[in-house]
């Protein structure tokens, strides 16, 4: 990491920090929201970005976080958010590794295939088991208390929740890009690019796979119950399959050549969803269109046309250096 | 007794349409390679183009010639100017192509149409029933499982009994051959994708009278197709007939025996079969 980005990092903290003393209520709460989306998608281009492994099955462990956080919450009084948030988290990561050795037995169009098929069953479960899920009807909760340890913090509020959100978001999405630069997250990226080249230098491919499918699945599953601490409230919908192409967009929009992409996606899409939807009923239509032109036109997404025209405007050389930095 | 005979029946009804969706979806893929997401919106299409060319003529027939056809003007077109363009950035970007053309195509249904089920009346003899076994059974479900036949054995003898279905069988195991072989494959692809597009379009006519137009349908059918292809082999025709039969058996049994557990007992299925032989019951080692 350059110094350069350093600055970067910490200024955007600083700027999100401030941002409480000058949105407004509901604009607090739509970022609020960018940042859960932001780390559903994160943990969602670690898998397609990185890892090359196209699913449409992702929300099932974004459901099942958000159903576990709600469930948790409502049959253990007293239960502390962080007790919560590592309960959802646990359940995940059991689950994924269950699903992963099934799933990652297959490849490419097949996996995604087997993903979408997955996650069906989870939203056929969801909705059928209606005494613990609350079927169609969701579930409500109340946000717990956050014990800091010196002090008790209510997070009712929505600048408290903000912080919460944005700190420990924050930090899971920097340890996200830590993983990314382990041993571990660079062998997923050169087996994407030549597996069998791995195999030969003796890495276990399978085993890679499925911690990192393991691992996504347990972020999303954080995301999800962030989700349901937001919204306090959980239905079906967080495990449908709208879910789970939602992030696909969002990753795909923000691009996924590069790590901050989808966290910038995250923010188009969903200033775009409350304005279009305040303007039209039609907005999940232009979704599509805006889907369909990128994947005809630029299929980098934003951060690559963003990389792209940097290069123009700047040096031809810091272009260059800009692609070679791009999946690293 | 004749309980499990009506269950039976509907149950081979049901295996007809999921024949005649799933096996224009494993012949692109087998051919092309191209997991086409649309398919089951194409589905769709086919159902509400039917529904209001009834409203407007009344002639189910009519409907059952012309939006195959116009479903397969649509999907020359889709293979023509938007599959080929992205052809060179490789499998996802198809994929990721008919994921959003579903999208696009659900949205505007949903828009011209409304986001309420539809139901739609044949009307005529089709819509009466007929005496089986001393019980009088609704001829349309009979006449869906007669299209499904029809269509696997037209499909088989085009495939193993003429020029066309040798060029086919060869251009599933390396096009780029039958390419150099001066066959004009790029052709054969628009040709391929539009009669899948055709064939699913023809078994939305079909679907519509049995379990009503909405917007969600086309997603319902999509992951019993996908889980048909899964359980079949991806790419084999003759395990997407074996498994059709088996899910659509499985689900009509499924209600009536373990009602509650009905949705899971298909993907229950699939899990098994995935662990036994994760390339499918007839899928080609991959």
């Amino acid at each position: 990491m350059t110094r350069k980005s350093y600055i970067s990092v910490v200024s955007i903290f600083l700027v999100c920090a401030l941002l409480p003393f000058v949105l407004r209520r509901y604009q607090l709460n739509m970022l609020t929201e960018i940042i859960i989306f932001a780390l559903y998608a994160v943990s969602y281009n670690i898998l397609l970005g990185y890892a090359g492994l196209l699913s449409f099955g992702h929300a099932m462990f974004f459901g099942l976080g958000a159903f576990t956080a709600a469930i948790s919450i409502i049959h253990i009084s007293h239960l502390s958010v962080w007790s919560c948030l590592l309960i959802a988290m646990g359940a995940t990561t059991i689950v994924g590794f269950a699903i992963g050795s099934l799933l990652l037995r297959l490849k490419g169009a097949y996996f995604a295939l087997l993903t979408l098929a997955f996650n069906s069953l989870f939203y056929a479960v969801a909705t059928k088991w209606h005494s613990v899920t609350g079927g169609d009807d969701g579930l409500s909760i109340k946000r717990p208390v956050v014990n800091l340890g010196f002090t008790l913090l209510k997070i009712n509020t929505v600048t408290a929740f903000y912080y919460l959100t944005f700190v420990i978001i924050g930090l899971v999405i920097v340890f996200c890009w830590y993983f990314t630069h382990t041993a571990m997250g660079q062998t997923v990226v050169l087996m994407r690019e030549n597996e069998d080249r791995m195999k030969f230098l003796g890495y276990d491919t399978s085993l890679s796979r499925l911690i990192l499918f393991t691992f996504t699945g347990a972020i999303a599953g954080l995301a999800g119950a962030f989700y349901t601490l937001h919204f306090q409230f959980v239905s079906v919908s967080a495990i449908s399959l709208d879910m789970a192409t939602a992030v696909l967009l969002i990753t795909f929009v923000g691009g996924t050549g590069t790590f901050w992409g989808p966290i910038l996606g995250s923010f188009v899409y969903i200033i775009l969803q409350n304005y279009l939807s305040d303007i039209t009923d039609r907005w999940p239509l232009f979704m599509g269109f805006i889907f369909i032109l990128m994947v005809l036109f630029i299929p980098g997404g934003l951060s690559k046309m963003i990389l792209t025209a940097k290069g123009y405007l700047f040096e031809r050389q810091e272009m260059g250096k800009a692609m070679e930095g791009e999946n690293s | 007794m004749s309980n499990i005979l009506v269950f039976f029946l509907h149950g081979l009804a049901y295996a007809g349409l999921l024949f005649l969706v799933s096996s224009g979806l494993t012949l692109v893929f087998g051919m092309m390679n191209v997991l086409n997401f649309a398919h089951a919106a194409l589905y769709m299409l086919g159902a509400y183009f039917s529904y209001t060319v009834l409203n407007t003529t009344g002639q189910f027939w009519l409907s059952l010639i012309v939006c195959p056809l116009a479903l397969f003007i649509i999907g020359a077109f889709i293979e023509r100017f938007l599959l080929r363009r992205v052809h060179i950035f490789g499998h996802l970007h198809e994929l990721l192509l008919t994921f959003g053309l579903a999208y696009i195509i659900t949205e505007t249904v949903k828009w011209l149409w409304g986001n309420y089920p539809l139901a739609v009346n044949i009307g005529g003899y089709l819509d009466g029933t007929i005496e089986l076994f001393g019980l009088a059974y609704p001829i349309y479900r009979i006449f869906i499982f007669v299209w499904g036949v029809l269509v696997s054995l037209a499909m088989a003898l085009i495939l193993f009994k003429t020029r066309l279905g040798i060029i086919l069988r060869a251009a599933v195991n390396d096009n780029e051959m039958v390419n150099a072989l001066g066959i004009n494959v790029p052709l054969l692809f628009t040709g391929v994708f539009a009669f899948g597009a055709a064939l699913s379009g023809f078994a939305g006519v079909i679907a519509g009278p049995l379990l009503s137009t909405y917007p969600g349908m086309a997603q319902e059918i999509l992951v019993d197709a996908f889980v048909v292809i899964v359980v079949g082999g991806f790419g084999s025709l003759g395990g997407a007939l074996i498994a059709s039969l088996l899910i659509g058996e499985l689900q009509s049994f499924g209600v009536l025996l373990f009602p509650k557990l009905s949705l899971v007992l298909i993907y229950l299925l699939m899990s098994i079969v995935l662990v036994i032989k994760p390339s499918g019951l007839f899928g080609e080692k991959q």
